[in-house]
């Protein structure tokens, strides 16, 4: 029993006098900061992947994530009933950005991907266990330690949205199913030998703008313009902006980034050249659009507005985009962009900065169902 | 003394001196002015007088000799000097001033012509009124025919601007939902310059005009050419103006003869013959143009025009050339 003697005496001693307390207290810490540097210098653990975790490390792990996501998601929810819009542009944006290390219905996740640390899960089966709002967050933020990146632009939380309103659709899709959402009408062509060899056929199509904005036909989301005719300056401008990160969107940013500059130039004369799509019928509030027609003709003078069709109209300079015939739901969504306080890092981005932050709202609603409701002109202008 | 400071002295020196003739109320160039310069000059002379007996009477109390001092520090001198003095004199000056300014405030006479000016948030929006013809508009710079009574009808568009052209007249606010109206006169041909007189936001002090007086001949030849469409003999000048129309100026800016109808900025009709850019701050050369153009926050931040970064300088030379041209 001595050494238990000796042990509760120099307790006793230690715990007499509250510098004694303190002084203890500071070498401990010291010992074990020592001790942790002393195991990370020797080399000792193992940072191997492949070596995996212990079961305990884990769970812990988990535990730790699974909490964390809890208690910082927002409790907000995808509006009830099915949004085709919303879904389609989420499609988009996963194939491109999510279905690398996640995988896709008909598709098995990359096995360089599948041997991440922890190894990305199939979503098919895990969506259903988080709520909206946790995957927001997680699609936002992403997993520090996990692999998981966040959103390429913190501030487009309705691009966000359009990913979770795919994941919610996602478990109940077959390989058909998923491929008619994400590549629209993009079909890659037969998979022939030589095609795959050289790279003139991507099976799987990640980069094709018609995707989302369609060639033959319109953009099958509403969420999507139409770059049918638009002047190729407004295309290759915007494209660029993207690229740099001028204009907000972590779709287009993911799309755009590294495009070689001659590429810009042929995709935006291309588009340019395309003839408009037959025009889906989208119902139109009239009310709303007579209204949107006055201040696209004359403004409103006492609150600085000018006249929208002075710069969008047809005849209007090849640096602006002409607005007739895009769908509503698009423009309102680039409106709310700009009042956010967004895009305004470009050359013509900081021209339509001030001006889209002196309407409000319901004026832009007013001026979406305004251009919406316009025929655009079948023929490419310029 | 700093390079500042000195500035800053002789602006004060100069706007004191009645040979700075752009901006002194000191340098009358109307009857209105003349009668607010005269009694400005009753006071100077009064009021130095009066400073005077005061230290003359502060010096006996203290040092004169003893007959003099009781008579000072008498019930009496107090009752004079002190109550009916001021009384009277204050009484002569309120009537004497009324009675002078009494055709600012009611005119019997109608005037020669009616301009409305409203003042805006940072620039002045000029109309000349018609018979029979809408009005001409115009910005920042107006232009009135020497000898001729003139009313001018203020108002504002946003917050109070006060309207003040020292040389012409005394100033008279700009009051949202009311017209005021000041009537001026200019004796002499010549450029007088205005300033908004009210605090008005951010660049207020930035926020100027001009007013220049011509024979009554050469302005009603001005103003029959208003509707007049210029000449785009210049190539580049035909493209300044194209490129006017398509780059969206028109959505604010109005020229007369063009689709550009806008409302919300300065009328640009005939901004080449103006002296001075950005409501008579900035002189009208092309550079300042340019530099207007690509940035209007430099010259006047808080402004509601946006930057145009978006013209090559061939685009922004023909720019310039089309505005020049409009006289």
């Amino acid at each position: 029993m001595q050494p238990l003697a000796h042990a509760r005496r120099t307790a006793a001693w230690l715990l007499a006098a509250p510098s004694r307390v303190f002084v203890a207290a500071v070498s401990a810490l010291v010992l074990v900061l020592a001790g942790a540097v002393l195991f990370a210098w020797s080399g000792v653990y193992n940072v191997a992947a492949s070596s995996g975790h212990f079961r305990i490390v884990d769970h812990f792990l988990r535990f730790g994530m699974e909490n964390s996501v809890r208690a910082r998601a927002p409790s907000t929810s995808l509006p009830p009933g099915i949004d085709e819009s919303l879904v389609r542009l989420g499609a988009g944006h996963f194939h491109a950005g999510c279905a690398y290390c996640h995988g896709s219905p008909g598709t098995p996740i990359s096995p360089v991907a599948a041997r991440m640390l922890p190894p990305p899960p199939v979503l098919t089966e895990r969506v259903g266990r988080w709520s909206d709002g946790e995957l927001f967050w997680i699609v936002k933020h992403g997993l520090k330690y996990a692999g998981m990146p966040g959103f390429p632009s913190l501030h487009r939380d309705d691009e966000i949205w359009a990913v979770i309103a795919f994941l919610r659709r996602l478990p109940s899709l077959d390989r058909p199913g998923y491929r008619a959402l994400a590549l629209g009408e993009v079909e890659p062509e037969p998979q022939r030998g030589m095609g795959v060899a050289t790279g003139q056929s991507e099976p799987d199509a990640i980069g094709a703008c018609a995707r989302c904005h369609g060639e033959r036909q319109g953009p099958p989301s509403r969420l999507v313009p139409i770059l049918h005719g638009q002047p190729a300056a407004m295309l290759e401008n915007a494209l660029r902006a993207y690229a740099k990160g001028e204009r907000d969107s972590g779709v287009m940013q993911t799309a755009t980034i590294g495009l070689p500059d001659s590429t810009v130039r042929h995709l935006a004369a291309y588009y340019a050249s395309l003839p408009r799509p037959p025009a889906s019928i989208e119902t139109i509030d009239q009310a709303a659009a007579a209204r949107g027609e006055a201040i696209a003709r004359d403004g409103v003078p006492s609150h600085g507005v000018p006249s929208c069709l002075g710069c969008h109209g047809q005849s209007a300079a090849p640096d602006y985009p002409r607005l007739a015939g895009q769908p509503a739901r698009y423009l309102e969504g680039q409106l709310a962009v700009w009042r956010k306080g967004l895009n305004d890092r470009s050359a013509t981005g900081r021209i339509m900065a001030p001006i889209a932050r002196r309407l409000s709202e319901a004026q832009s609603r007013d001026l979406a169902a305004y251009f919406a409701s316009l025929a655009a002109p079948r023929e490419a202008p310029r | 003394m700093t390079v500042r400071g000195r500035r800053l002295a002789a602006i004060f020196i100069l706007a004191a001196l009645p040979g700075w003739a752009p901006q002194s109320a000191l340098a009358p160039a109307g009857d209105e002015a003349e009668r607010i310069a005269l009694l400005s000059w009753i006071l100077f002379v009064g009021a130095t007088a009066i400073l005077l007996i005061v230290i003359a009477a502060l010096a006996l109390a203290i040092h004169g000799a003893e007959p003099v001092r009781r008579v000072i520090g008498s019930e009496g001198a107090i009752r004079w000097g002190g109550i009916v003095f001021p009384s009277v004199v204050l009484t002569l000056l309120l009537g004497y001033g009324l009675w002078l300014m009494r055709e600012a405030i009611a005119a019997q006479t109608t005037p020669a012509l009616r301009i409305a000016v409203t003042g805006e948030q940072w620039w002045w929006r000029v109309d000349y009124q018609r018979d029979g013809a809408a009005p001409v508009r115009e910005a920042n710079e107006i232009r009135i025919p020497v000898g001729r009574e003139i009313d001018f009808a203020l108002r504002s568009n946003d917050v109070i601007h006060s309207f003040w052209v020292p040389s012409l007249g005394g100033k008279l606010d700009m009051i949202p939902g009311r017209t005021n109206t000041l009537r001026l006169k200019a004796e002499r041909p010549g450029m007088y310059r205005g300033q908004c007189a009210e605090y008005c936001g951010g660049p207020h002090a930035l926020m100027a005009l001009e007013i220049v007086a011509v024979p009554e001949a050469e302005f009603q030849a001005w103003l029959a050419a208003a509707d007049a469409r210029n000449e785009l003999a210049e190539p580049k000048v035909a493209a300044g103006e194209k490129l006017f129309l398509s780059a969206g100026c028109g959505a604010c800016h109005a020229v007369r003869g063009t689709q550009a109808a806008g409302m919300v900025g300065p009328d640009l009709s005939r901004v080449g013959g103006r002296r001075f850019l950005a409501a008579a701050t900035l002189r009208n050369t092309a550079e300042n143009l340019a530099g207007f153009i690509t940035d209007p926050q430099v010259a006047k931040p808080g402004a509601l025009m946006p930057p145009f970064e978006i013209f090559t300088s061939e685009e922004m030379d023909a720019l310039t050339a089309y505005l020049g041209s409009l006289r």
